[in-house]
């Protein structure tokens, strides 16, 4: 049975040759064939799916800087809005008292025009009415003068005029 | 099993056996077609055939990280690789087909119920073992291995590598052996008091089939977690 293990009856070292040049030849086989493709299409699917996570992870966190930024624009948005609420109010605010200034202003400069016109036409009126008190006057002196001419009474006529007059003026 | 009469023939003035040489053939083209067929139309998402090759580079590759760290591994996958499906299909083809010749002799069987195949394959992993050793550290480290942890000890070291180089091949070639041994013995008890004992014999038989197709997946992975454990024993330096 075991006939062929005793040296010399038969130890075939030709297999041995044959085995280990079989074998080479396998490992170059198996090496081109499938080890090199399979292993360097196993090697980029790990780097594939490292990739894929790393990718995942970043686009996480640029999610999250968007989601943050959105978050601080909304508040901004929200101040500025009250901000800009703040500002209309207090522009019309401004401007309502500004317009109730001006108008009061311009009421008051109306009515000083008026009182100053008034008074002015006030002082013609006066200074006309006077003149014309003094024309009638001497009108009146000059028919009363055509008709009897005394000098003595003429003086007291006019001294007591003019006297009338001052007292008329003053009050 | 060979039993009866071997077949032999001389070329270039060496001799050799018609079995082995027809088998290890057959294995030879078994494991081409092997790789070849799974390994058609790669793709990042992996179909059956991919499936199932990539499957079989991460066993070997897991037997080999066993022993060997990762960053050195490099060829010795591509190794332990071919080695295993070569040596698992050599153990299996036995079980299956054990065609013999008119006059009696075995000429298909399992390659490694021969010795002499495997004691190369021993010799051949403990050969790669001293060639990655001295690549790494070079020869003077590799060989001061020897004179540690004291100077006596070479004698052990020396007998060691002959022990390792017998039980790595005789383990292997042991199983299959005796595992094709006993299909034979059974087969002979079935045919031999017609079909009261074929009744009895071919559960037997086929139960025997079953458990040595186990065997001869275990021993070809034994052989591959060994020949990594020898690897790596000369890629450190002994203290």
């Amino acid at each position: 049975m075991l006939s062929h293990l005793v040296v010399g009856a038969g130890l075939y070292f030709g297999d041995s040759i044959f085995y280990v040049i079989t074998f080479l030849l396998l490992l170059w086989i198996v090496k081109v064939l499938a080890w090199k493709p399979v292993t360097k299409m196993m090697q980029d699917r790990a780097d594939k799916i490292s990739n894929d996570i790393d990718s995942a992870e970043s686009s996480r966190n640029e999610a999250a800087d968007l989601v943050q930024k959105r978050q601080t624009a909304l508040a901004n948005s929200r101040s500025e809005a009250q901000t800009i609420v703040n500002d209309a109010k207090t522009n019309g605010q401004q401007q309502r008292e500004q317009i109730v200034t001006q108008a009061q202003t311009d009421a008051q400069t109306l009515k000083q025009n008026a009182q100053k016109d008034i008074e002015q036409e006030r002082q013609d009126a006066l200074v006309n009415a006077r003149n014309d008190v003094a024309d009638l006057s001497i009108e009146i002196a000059s028919k009363i003068i055509q008709r009897e001419l005394k000098a003595d009474d003429q003086k007291a006529l006019i001294d007591s005029y003019i006297e009338g007059l001052g007292k008329q003026h003053e009050s | 099993m060979n039993d009866g009469p071997v077949s032999t023939f001389q070329f270039l003035g060496l001799t050799f056996s018609t079995a082995n040489i027809a088998s290890a053939s057959i294995v030879f083209v078994l494991v081409v077609a092997l790789v070849f067929f799974t390994s058609r139309h790669l793709a990042m998402k992996p179909t059956k055939g991919q499936n199932f090759l990539e499957w079989l580079i991460d066993f070997t590759n897991g037997i080999l990280k066993g022993s060997i760290p990762t960053k050195e591994i490099g060829g010795f996958g591509l190794y332990g690789f071919t080695l295993f499906i070569f040596l698992f299909l050599s153990n299996e083809l036995g079980l299956m087909f054990n065609i013999a010749m008119p006059n009696g002799a075995t000429i298909v069987r399992s390659p490694t119920s021969d010795p002499i195949t495997t004691l190369t394959f021993s010799l051949m992993t403990l050969m790669l073992a001293q060639f990655a050793g001295i690549n790494k550290l070079g020869y003077k480290t590799h060989f001061e291995n020897y004179l540690k942890p004291f100077k006596v000890w070479i004698v052990i070291s020396i007998f060691e590598e002959f022990t390792n180089f017998l039980t790595l091949g005789l383990r292997i070639f042991g199983v299959i052996f005796s595992g094709e041994m006993l299909l034979g013995i059974i087969w002979k008890l079935a045919a031999s008091h017609g079909i009261a004992t074929m009744i009895v014999a071919v559960p037997l038989e086929m139960a025997w089939q079953g458990f040595s197709a186990f065997l001869g997946a275990i021993q070809a992975f034994v052989f591959v977690t060994l020949s990594s454990v020898y690897i790596s024993q000369k890629l450190e330096v002994e203290e």
